[in-house]
């Protein structure tokens, strides 16, 4: 029978497709007993070898930020897949007791959660998620063993949850779109979707009671609409939504050519976000202005030693000839001691990585690893226009320690007879409030600025973005961040200092008339959502949202400012 | 069989990372590990089993490794607990 239910669209796309469900991890199993007792235990086992397999062809294809933010909980999980206390106590569930090893599963879940329940640190007793995780996949592999399950091609994933990890595993299966229970449209695992272009509905809470395997199910990620058996008029529905996709994505792709320029006559400068050439490549091809962001610690991750200086430069210079002439913008090693495992670097572990030597302090505090990093930034600018970063200050002195050690490192490249460029412009990434709040004592020291919109948020808001527990906390709508972003971006206009966004916020085409109320001219934004972007600022007027901003900046709460964009939302 | 007193001295403890770290380290030897600390004594082999001691810094814990390699088992570990498991730089 038809059913349906409006959720959350976390990431567009519509779809069409066969309902495949994921249990959520607490396994309802019921006791069963088995009479092969061996071929049990090699079901189990064949189940382990393949998502042991299953991990490790993952970990092969993370690349970039996905390693940091994938790459540990995957170990974590490698070493309890192998967990000695844990397959012995599944092999005698179904060797002593004739358990299935689905029973056996449940039964040793139940068990270590209840030892991990009495535990007094909430770290440690929140490790039962990974585990939980762990024994899940396995359920999963002991299923997709049977026949009829095996192949995802044209399934719509139906699940309590979704890891980053599983979502870029899902799609080249060939799943559809995905719907889960949990979640929240500003996770990892969102905006992986978004920038994969897959489908996923987040919040659809009922979800997994009124879905069976199976069924026939209509959804859309940009409304957060599913449809469970859907009718005629429901299927005629979705051929309107593919059509308008694709009437869409002709439209889009008719802005390639266009300048980023409002309809009276404002050019919005355009840079993109990139950390590898692909990026670089789509970031051209679209006409971005330049790089507004190029990460560097993709070169770092996932190796037990430095890169030298030579390897950096080879990277560097490979961008910044890609961009012909454009500028390119790298931002110096943003890495903290959350994300330095396997980087060569040997970092303290910090019960707080968040407020810890990150960014520019762990730069300042290995003066020889900065160096490096800046020799071959400052190598590659013989080859095309390069512009400096750094991440994560939050005071005037980094700002000066840097560019001394800049400067030095620019006169020894030069007695050692390299060709660099005249000026290379350095620039401070404002992401920590102190920094946004001092700004006018430094702005002199800088020639330009990005502001880091997902950092400043967490700092200001005190609300960390991967906690769902925390829902809307975390949000660009809320009074304390337009005020800090307006003060910024007039500050750095009054000393004539160009200012950029080059957070996620830059690429929510809903956010632009917000932005440019606030002054803003420059934004950086990941290469999938510039066309969408740049529609958006055609269809603004710049003066008239200028003009806005005083009661943008009155409005008291969240509410006020979705309705100041109601009004001046075009059309 | 071999037995050693070693002090936790990591400033988070014998957390995940740690953890991760002692079962790695321990991994490539044959012979048993156990690790024993306020009264509870667990696969030294296990990260869940580790874990579940929950020893924090300060706390003594006794290593016993029992099998043909049991000598060189002791020296990684010992050597492992010596760097603070590697988290100063």
């Amino acid at each position: 029978m038809r059913w349906a239910l409006t959720a959350h669209g976390a990431s567009r796309g519509a779809a069409l497709g066969r309902a495949r469900l994921r249990l959520p991890h607490a396994l309802h199993v019921d006791e069963q007993r088995i009479e092969d007792v061996e071929g049990e235990v090699s079901r189990l086992h064949a189940a382990i070898d393949s998502v042991r397999e299953e991990m490790h062809t993952l970990r092969e294809r993370l690349h970039g930020a996905l390693v940091q933010e994938v790459g540990e909980f995957l170990d974590l999980h490698a070493l309890l897949l192998d967990d000695p206390e844990l397959l012995h106590g599944l092999d005698q569930l179904i060797r002593n007791d004739h358990y299935s090893a689905d029973y056996a599963l449940r039964l040793q879940r139940d068990r270590i959660a209840g030892v991990f329940g009495t535990m007094d640190d909430a770290y440690l007793r929140s490790r039962i998620d990974d585990i939980d995780q762990v024994i899940g996949r396995i359920h999963a592999a002991l299923h997709s063993c049977d026949a009829e399950l095996q192949g995802a091609s044209g399934d719509i994933l139906v699940a309590h949850d979704i890891a980053p990890a599983e979502l870029a595993q899902l799609q080249s299966q060939g799943v559809l779109a995905v719907v889960t229970a949990a979640g929240s449209a500003l996770s990892h695992s969102a905006i992986l979707a978004r920038s994969l272009h897959l489908p996923l509905i987040v919040g659809a809470a009922d979800a997994l009671l009124k879905i069976n395997n199976g069924d026939v199910l209509v959804v859309d990620g940009g409304t957060g609409l599913i449809v469970r058996e859907p009718r005629a008029s429901d299927l005629r529905e979705h051929r309107a939504r593919l059509k308008e996709e694709a009437r869409e994505r002709k439209q889009l792709n008719r802005l390639r050519r266009v300048p980023s320029r409002t309809r009276d006559g404002a050019d919005i400068k355009l840079w993109a976000n990139a950390e590898s050439l692909q990026d670089v490549a789509e970031a051209h091809a679209l006409g971005s202005a330049g790089i507004g962001l190029y990460r560097t610690e993709f070169l770092f991750l996932q190796r037990n030693e430095l890169p030298d200086e030579d390897e950096q430069f080879r990277a560097y210079r490979d961008v910044v000839l890609s961009m012909t002439g454009r500028p390119v913008t790298i931002r110096t090693l943003d890495l903290g001691a959350d994300k330095a495992d396997h980087t060569g670097l040997t970092l303290r572990d910090e019960p707080n990585p968040a407020l810890g030597l990150r960014g520019i302090r762990l730069s300042l505090a290995h003066e020889a690893l900065f160096v490096t990093q800046l020799r071959a930034i400052v190598r590659a600018s013989g080859y095309g226009q390069v512009r400096i970063l750094l991440p994560m200050i939050s005071n005037r002195e980094e700002v000066l320690t840097a560019r001394d050690l800049l400067k030095r490192t620019t006169r020894d490249l030069r007695s050692e007879g390299y060709e660099i460029a005249d000026f290379i412009a350095l620039g401070a990434m404002i992401e920590v409030p102190a920094a946004a709040i001092a700004l006018p004592g430094f702005i002199t020291a800088v020639d330009f600025i990005s502001i880091g919109t997902n950092d400043l948020m967490q700092y200001l808001l005190a609300a960390d973005r991967n906690n769902e527990a925390l829902g809307e906390l975390y949000t660009p709508l809320h009074p304390a961040m337009l005020r800090l972003l307006h003060d910024v971006i007039r500050t750095a206009h009054r000393r004539d200092k160009p200012v950029a966004v080059c957070g996620e916020m830059a690429g929510d085409a809903a956010l632009v008339p917000l932005l440019l109320a606030l002054g803003l001219e420059e934004l950086s934004l990941h290469p999938t959502t510039l066309l969408e972007v740049r529609r958006a600022i055609r269809d603004c007027d710049f003066a008239q949202l200028r003009a806005a901003v005083t009661k943008l900046l009155r409005c008291p709460d969240r509410a006020g400012i979705e309705r100041w964009l109601g009004t001046v939302a075009v059309g | 069989m071999l037995e050693r007193e070693l002090i936790v001295s990591n400033r988070l403890g014998l957390h995940a990372r740690a953890t991760a770290r002692l079962v790695q380290a321990l991994a490539p030897f044959q012979c048993n590990a156990t690790l024993s600390a306020k009264g509870r004594e667990v696969n030294a082999k296990s990260i869940m089993g580790v874990m579940l001691l929950a020893a924090g810094t300060g706390t003594p814990v006794v290593l016993r490794v029992d099998g043909k390699d049991e000598a060189a088992a002791m020296d990684a570990v010992v050597a492992l607990f010596e760097r603070r498991f590697d988290e100063d730089a």
